[in-house]
């Protein structure tokens, strides 16, 4: 139905602007693709140029942020154009994640510092291993959400 | 929170992908609210009774989800 069918009330209180779940655009994706191809970019020439001044190594350091900065911007757009429930799925999936995380590292903490670490465990946790594992648990928690409010 | 949405919205003959776009939110916003899984928010909640002509307290009544 369209607003010229709505009453004034009806057309008031309708925006018409359908909202279904959104999911994270390709255009969203390509932002983040493009930071982490240029951060592993940054960390290739790094290796490759030991003899590069401190200034352009800097530069290079600082290149990463651009497309990043960009990424976020993306996704705070995409954060306000949800509707009220899918930011309240986002939320609670970003929260499971942080929290998933936090509780993964103490608990490797705790192995490592008892010696209680699998062989075939990491004795710390990379950064890169963090982001997946944030990435991970946050997919999860958009599952659980999604399953929760069918 | 319980609520009367669903019969309303059978009323109108509307599915719930029609409601979802008159109110501006998704469709599985709807079936949240309507299977009592989830409450909306008092602007919502404003929304839809203007949308319904009732008062909110004729679609929304107290209790457990």
């Amino acid at each position: 139905m369209t607003n010229s069918n709505l009453s004034d009330d009806e057309a008031k209180a309708s925006n018409c602007t359908s909202r279904e779940p959104v999911m994270p655009s390709f255009r969203l994706n390509a932002w983040l693709a493009l930071t982490v191809g240029t951060y592993m970019a940054m960390l290739f020439l790094e290796k490759q140029h030991p003899d590069w001044s401190p200034g352009l190594k800097i530069t290079l350091c600082l290149v990463p942020i651009l497309p990043g900065l960009i990424y976020l911007r993306k996704g705070l757009e995409l954060l306000r154009g949800m509707d009220e429930l899918q930011r309240r799925i986002q939320f609670e999936s970003w929260l499971f994640a942080a929290v998933g995380t936090a509780v993964v590292s103490a608990i490797i903490n705790v192995f490592n510092s008892h010696g209680i670490v699998a062989h075939w465990a990491p004795h710390r946790l990379e950064v890169g291993a963090t982001y997946l594992m944030m990435f991970c648990l946050w997919s999860i928690g958009v599952m659980i959400s999604n399953l929760r409010y069918r | 929170m319980k609520n009367r949405m669903r019969e309303l919205r059978a009323e109108r003959k509307w599915s719930q992908g029609e409601l979802a776009e008159k109110l501006g939110v998704s469709r599985q916003t709807i079936n949240a609210i309507e299977t009592e899984k989830y409450d909306p928010s008092l602007p919502l909640a404003f929304k839809i009774g203007l949308l319904f002509k009732q008062p909110l307290e004729q679609i929304f009544t107290p209790g457990p989800a």
